[in-house]
C-alpha cells in the first residue's frame, strides 16, 4: 500500500497543479503545492524502510484463465534505491525551479511529478507484465511531450525514431515472455526461464541505446533542464530496473561475451563523447549511454546490485549536474563529490558495482569508467554559461542549493545504508585504477588537443557516425519495399485473380502433402 | 414479440425507412440512436425469460419461422447482440460527425440486420446466403451513383460470391462425413471445400487483395465498416462450424492448416503494411493482420479459444471505427492519403492523427491500448503451441509497428514554425475523444468486457469446454 501512497502523492500533486493552472492561480501557490507533493512523496518513501520487503497488487484482469499474472509491485533492496533516487530527483527538480524564473511553468512541474510517479511504479514492477504497462505509459507521455517541444522535420523525425527504438524494447520484453512461457516457466521475475534472461538484457539495452549502440535521444538540449532531466533520467531508470532482475542462470549463454563486448564499446563511446561534449546538456545522451552501459556490464557479469548502483549514480550524480544552472563556488565543490560516487571506491554509492570478475574486459571497463568520471569533473567545474545566484533573495538561494544538496547527500546515504549494495568494499583495485586514470585525464584535458571539447554543432545524431551506420539498413528496406510493391502490383493487377487461383492450387498441394 | 423481429426485422425496416423517407441530416443520428437502443435492449432484456416490471410481464420469445426456416436468438445471444449493435451505433454516430450521406446509415443498418440474421438462421448453412446478401447490399455503399465500379469492388464481390458455393457444398459433404466418419476421401473433400469457402470469406492470403484496392478507391470509412462487420460475423459463423463438427478442430492436420493460414496472413499483412506509402492501405493490411490473428486463434485447439477470439473481436470493432473515422477526417485534407500528402498534418489535425496512431498502435498490441490484453492472451497460447509460429507472428506484428512509426514520423514532420491548431469539428472532437478513451479503457481495464465475455462461451455447445 505504501507504494500506492508514494506514487499517488506525486500524481495527486500533478493533478492539483493542473487544476490550479486552469483556475489561473498564483504561480507561487502552484510551486508550493508541487514541492509539498514531492517532499511528502520522498518522506513516504523513507517510511518504506520500516516495512520492506512488501508487495502491492491491483485486481487481476479477467478472464482469470487468460491473465495469469496480476499487476504487481514490490518494494525490496533492489527497488528501494531507485525509488529513493527518483523521488529525490523529482523534489530536486521542483526546488531548483526557483532559480529558473523564465520557466515557471506549472505544466512542466506537473509533468515532472507525473513522470516521478510513473518512474516509482516502473522500478517497483515485480513482473514483466506490469513493467510493460508502465513502459508503455512512459513512452506515450514522452512521445507527446517531445513532439510538443520540438520544431522542424529533422527533430520530429528523431523523436519518432527514439520512440520506435523504445517500443522495440517493449517488443523484446514481450518476446522474453513468450520464450519463458514456451519453456514452461511463469513470467515473473522470480521464476523466469534462464533462456529468456538475455532477452531481458537486450530489451533494457535497446531502450537505453546500449545494445546495439545507438542514440535513443537527440543530442541537442531541446527539452528544458528540469523537465528534460526528469525525462531522460527517469526513462533510463525504468529500463535499468529490469537489469536487476536478470536470472543468474541465463548468463551462461555463449552470447553473453558478445553482449558484454557490445556494452563495453557503448561504455567507451559514451564516455569519450561525454568527456568531449561542449556542455553537460549536449552531452546528456552520452552520459546516459555510458552509465547505462556500465549497468549492463554489471548485470551481464552476474551482479544485479551493480546495475542498481550504476542506475542510482545515473540519476543522482547526473541529476545534480544537469539541474545546476547557477554558478556558485561551494556548489561546484559539492558537485565534485559526485566523482566519488562514480569511482566505485569502498563505501561509495557504486562500491558494489564490480563484485564479479570482468576478465578480459576489465581494462576497457576501467577506461570507460575513467572517461565518465573525468567528463563529470570537467562539466562540474565549467563556469561558462551559468547564471549567478548573487542577485537572488536569500530564501531562493537556500531552496535552490537544498535541491542540489539533496541529490548529493542521497548519494552518500545510499553508499552506507538502505539496500544490499550499501557498505561494500567491492573491487577496490579496479576503483583505484579508474580513479587514477580519471585524475590523469582531468589533468591532460586542457593540455592535449584530442581531449578538448568539440564544437556544439559537431555533436549530433547525424555527425556522431553511429547512426549513419544504421542508415545503411535503409538500402535493405528499400530493396524489400521494391519486392513487396511488385508482389502487390501483380496480385492487384488485371491478372491478379489468375495468380490468386495459382496460389490457391499451390496451397492445396502443400496441405495435401501433410496428409496420409 | 420475438427476438428476431426486434434485432433483425426492425433494423432492416428502419434502414429502408431511412433510405426512402428520412432527410439526409437526421439519417445517421437516427440510425445510431436505434442501434444504441437495440444494444441496450439486448443488455437489459433477457431473451426467452419473463421479465416483471411492476405488474407488467414482458417476455421476448426466441424464435420466429420464415418461409419454412426459423430464426433463433437465444438468451446466450444477448451479449453478442449488445456488442454488435453497440459498435454499429458508434459507426453510425461517427458517420453523423462526418456528414455522411444517408445511404451509409440506411444500408449499414440493413447489412447489420442481415448479418445478425446469419447467426440466427436455422439450418445454419443458410448463413452463407445471408452473408452473400449482405455483401451484395454493400455494393451500393462502395460505388457512388452513376459511377463505374472499380477493380477493388469487383474483386470484393467475386471473392465473397465464390465463398458461398464452397460453403454450401461443404455443408452437404459434412453431413455425409457425419454419417460415415471413416470415409477419409469425403472428409478430405469436405475439409478442402470448407477451407476454401472460409479462405474467401476471411480473405486469407492471397484472397485479400480487394482490401487494399478498396481502400485506395473508395471511402475508408465504408471499407472499415465492412471489414469490421463481415469479419465479425464470418468469425461467429466459422466458430459455429467448429462447434458443430468437433472433428474439424480435433484434426491435427486441419488445425495446422488453419494455423498456417493465419500465420501467413499475419506475416504478409505486417510485412506489406511496413512497405506501404498510403495510409489507407496500411489500415487494410492491419485489418488483414488482425483477421490473421483470429484465424490463428481458431487453429490453436485451446480450451480458451472462445475467450481469446472474442477478446480479439470486441476491441477490433473500436480500433477500426476510430482508425477509419480519423482517416476520413484526414482524407478531406489529403485526398489521396499518400504519405507525401499527409506530411506534417499532426499540427493541423492533432486529434485525428492521435486517434489514428492510437488505433494503429492498438492493433500492434501496444501496452495500455485495447489490443494489448487480447494479444497478451494470444501470445500465452501461442507460446505453448510453437515458438516457431510465435516468431513468425512476432515478425508480422513488428512489420505493423514499423508501419505505425513510419506513419507517425510523416505526420509529425511539419515545417519549422508550423503552428498547432485544431481543425476538427466539435462532433469529431467528441467522437475521437470517446474512441481513444475507449481504446485506453479496454487496454487498462479489460475486465469491463467481462459482462459480455462471460456469456459468450454459452453460444457454443462444445467449443472451449
Amino acid at each position: 500500500m505504501l507504494i500506492l501512497i508514494s506514487s499517488s502523492l506525486l500524481f495527486l500533486a500533478a493533478l492539483v497543479l493542473m487544476t490550479l493552472r486552469m483556475s489561473s492561480a498564483n504561480a507561487r501557490i502552484a510551486w508550493l503545492v508541487a514541492v509539498g507533493g514531492g517532499a511528502l512523496a520522498l518522506i513516504s518513501v523513507f517510511m518504506w524502510l520500516a516495512q520492506m520487503p512488501f508487495e502491492f497488487s491491483l485486481p487481476a484482469w479477467q478472464p482469470r484463465a487468460l491473465f495469469v499474472n496480476p499487476i504487481l509491485f514490490r518494494a525490496d533492496g533492489l527497488s528501494f534505491p531507485f525509488v529513493a533516487s527518483i523521488s529525490a530527483l523529482t523534489l530536486a527538480i521542483l526546488l531548483t525551479a526557483v532559480a529558473r524564473p523564465t520557466l515557471t511553468n506549472p505544466f512542466a512541474w506537473a509533468g515532472a511529478l507525473a513522470l516521478g510517479g510513473l518512474g516509482l511504479l516502473a522500478v517497483t514492477a515485480n513482473n514483466p507484465f506490469t513493467l510493460l504497462l508502465i513502459w508503455g505509459a512512459l513512452d506515450l507521455v514522452e512521445l507527446v511531450a517531445q513532439i510538443r517541444s520540438v520544431d522542424g522535420p529533422a527533430q520530429n523525425e528523431r523523436v519518432v525514431i527514439s520512440f520506435s527504438t523504445r517500443i522495440f524494447g517493449i517488443g523484446l520484453l514481450l518476446w522474453a515472455n513468450i520464450v519463458s512461457v514456451a519453456n514452461g516457466s511463469a513470467f515473473d521475475f522470480q521464476s523466469i526461464s534462464p533462456n529468456a534472461g538475455l532477452y531481458l538484457v537486450a530489451a533494457a539495452g535497446l531502450r537505453l541505446g546500449v545494445l546495439p549502440l545507438h542514440l535513443p535521444y537527440s543530442a541537442e538540449s531541446i527539452l528544458r533542464r528540469g523537465f528534460g532531466t526528469s525525462f531522460r533520467l527517469i526513462s533510463a531508470a525504468s529500463s535499468l530496473a529490469l537489469l536487476a532482475h536478470v536470472p543468474a542462470g541465463s548468463l551462461a549463454s555463449t552470447l553473453t561475451p558478445f553482449m558484454l563486448a557490445l556494452a563495453v564499446i557503448a561504455a567507451l563511446y559514451g564516455g569519450w563523447m561525454w568527456l568531449r561534449a561542449p556542455d553537460e546538456l549536449i552531452g546528456r545522451p552520452y552520459w546516459v549511454i555510458g552509465l547505462a552501459a556500465l549497468a549492463v556490464i554489471s548485470a551481464l557479469s552476474g551482479n544485479p546490485l551493480g546495475a542498481v548502483a550504476w542506475g542510482c549514480a545515473l540519476i543522482l550524480v547526473g541529476g545534480s549536474l544537469f539541474l545546476s544552472s547557477i554558478q556558485h563556488v561551494w556548489l561546484n565543490r559539492a558537485l565534485l563529490l559526485g566523482a566519488w560516487s562514480l569511482s566505485s571506491l569502498p563505501f561509495s554509492l557504486t562500491g558494489g558495482a564490480w563484485l564479479r570478475a570482468l576478465g578480459f574486459f576489465a581494462p576497457f571497463v576501467i577506461a570507460a569508467q575513467a572517461l565518465l568520471i573525468s567528463g563529470f569533473i570537467r562539466h562540474a567545474l565549467r563556469p561558462a554559461g551559468r547564471d549567478s545566484l548573487e542577485a537572488q533573495p536569500v530564501w531562493m538561494r537556500t531552496v535552490y542549493l537544498s535541491g542540489i544538496v539533496l541529490l548529493v547527500a542521497l548519494q552518500f546515504l545510499l553508499g552506507i545504508t538502505g539496500w544490499g549494495g550499501a557498505l561494500q568494499v567491492g573491487a577496490w583495485l579496479h576503483a583505484l585504477l579508474a580513479s587514477l586514470l580519471a585524475a590523469i585525464l582531468v589533468w591532460a584535458t586542457p593540455r592535449l588537443r584530442i581531449l578538448n571539447p568539440i564544437r556544439a554543432h559537431w555533436v549530433g545524431a547525424a555527425a556522431s557516425g553511429v547512426n549513419s551506420v544504421y542508415r545503411n539498413f535503409w538500402f535493405v528496406y528499400r530493396a524489400l519495399e521494391g519486392i513487396s510493391q511488385t508482389i502487390a502490383a501483380t496480385l492487384e493487377g488485371e491478372s491478379g485473380i489468375m495468380w490468386t487461383l495459382l496460389f490457391m492450387a499451390l496451397f492445396i498441394l502443400y496441405l495435401t502433402q501433410g496428409l496420409p | 414479440m420475438s427476438a428476431p423481429l426486434i434485432w433483425i426485422l426492425l433494423p432492416f425496416l428502419a434502414g429502408a425507412l431511412i433510405l426512402f423517407f428520412l432527410p439526409e441530416k437526421y439519417s445517421s443520428i437516427a440510425g445510431g440512436t436505434l442501434a444504441a437502443l437495440l444494444s441496450l435492449a439486448a443488455l437489459i432484456f433477457p431473451i426467452d425469460t419473463a421479465l416483471l416490471i411492476g405488474s407488467l410481464s414482458i417476455k421476448i420469445s426466441a424464435s420466429v419461422a420464415f418461409f419454412g426456416r426459423s430464426f433463433v436468438l437465444t438468451a446466450a445471444d444477448g451479449a453478442l447482440l449488445s456488442m454488435i449493435y453497440g459498435v454499429a451505433a458508434f459507426w453510425l454516430i461517427c458517420a453523423y460527425a462526418l456528414d455522411f450521406e444517408k445511404r451509409f446509415a440506411a444500408l449499414s443498418l440493413m447489412i447489420v440486420a442481415l448479418l445478425t440474421a446469419s447467426i440466427a438462421v436455422e439450418p445454419f448453412l443458410y448463413a452463407s446466403l445471408l452473408l452473400e446478401m449482405a455483401a451484395m447490399l454493400a455494393v451500393p455503399l462502395l460505388v457512388p451513383v452513376y459511377q463505374k465500379a472499380g477493380r477493388g469492388v469487383v474483386r470484393f464481390l467475386v471473392y465473397q460470391t465464390l465463398a458461398m458455393p464452397f460453403i454450401l457444398f461443404s455443408g452437404w459433404a459434412l453431413a455425409g462425413v457425419e454419417a460415415n466418419p471413416g470415409d477419409f476421401g469425403a472428409t478430405l473433400q469436405s475439409g478442402a471445400m470448407l477451407g476454401l469457402g472460409f479462405a474467401f470469406l476471411f480473405g486469407v492470403f492471397p484472397f485479400y487483395n480487394w482490401i487494399p484496392l478498396l481502400l485506395e478507391e473508395v471511402s475508408p470509412y465504408v471499407v472499415g465498416f465492412l471489414l469490421w462487420s463481415l469479419t465479425a460475423f464470418t468469425t461467429i459463423f466459422a466458430l459455429g462450424f467448429l462447434d458443430r463438427y468437433a472433428w474439424i478442430s480435433a484434426s491435427p492436420q486441419i488445425s495446422s492448416a488453419i494455423v498456417f493460414s493465419g500465420t501467413v496472413m499475419v506475416v504478409s499483412g505486417g510485412v506489406f503494411a511496413s512497405m506501404q506509402k498510403h495510409i489507407g492501405r496500411m489500415m487494410g493490411y492491419a485489418a488483414i493482420l488482425e483477421t490473421g490473428l483470429i484465424v490463428l486463434a481458431m487453429g490453436l485447439r485451446s480450451p480458451r479459444v472462445v475467450d481469446v477470439i472474442f477478446l480479439l473481436l470486441i476491441p477490433r470493432g473500436l480500433e477500426l471505427v476510430v482508425w477509419a473515422f480519423a482517416l476520413s477526417i484526414i482524407k478531406r485534407q489529403a485526398y489521396s492519403l499518400r504519405l507525401s500528402e499527409v506530411r506534417g498534418l499532426a499540427r493541423k489535425y492533432p486529434l485525428a492523427v492521435s486517434a489514428l496512431i492510437a488505433a494503429h498502435l492498438s492493433v500492434t498490441g501496444f501496452p495500455l491500448l485495447a489490443g494489448f490484453p487480447s494479444r497478451l492472451a494470444l501470445w500465452q497460447e501461442l507460446a505453448g503451441y510453437s515458438l516457431t509460429v510465435s516468431f513468425w507472428v512476432f515478425l508480422g506484428v513488428f512489420g505493423l509497428l514499423v508501419a505505425a512509426t513510419r506513419a507517425l514520423a510523416v505526420f509529425v514532420m511539419a515545417d519549422e514554425n508550423a503552428s498547432w491548431g485544431i481543425n476538427e469539428s466539435w462532433a469529431q472532437i467528441i467522437m475521437l475523444s470517446l474512441g481513444v478513451a475507449g481504446l485506453f479503457a479496454i487496454g487498462i481495464f479489460p475486465q469491463i468486457l467481462q459482462p459480455l465475455l462471460a456469456d459468450l462461451p454459452a453460444l457454443f455447445l462444445h467449443l472451449g469446454r
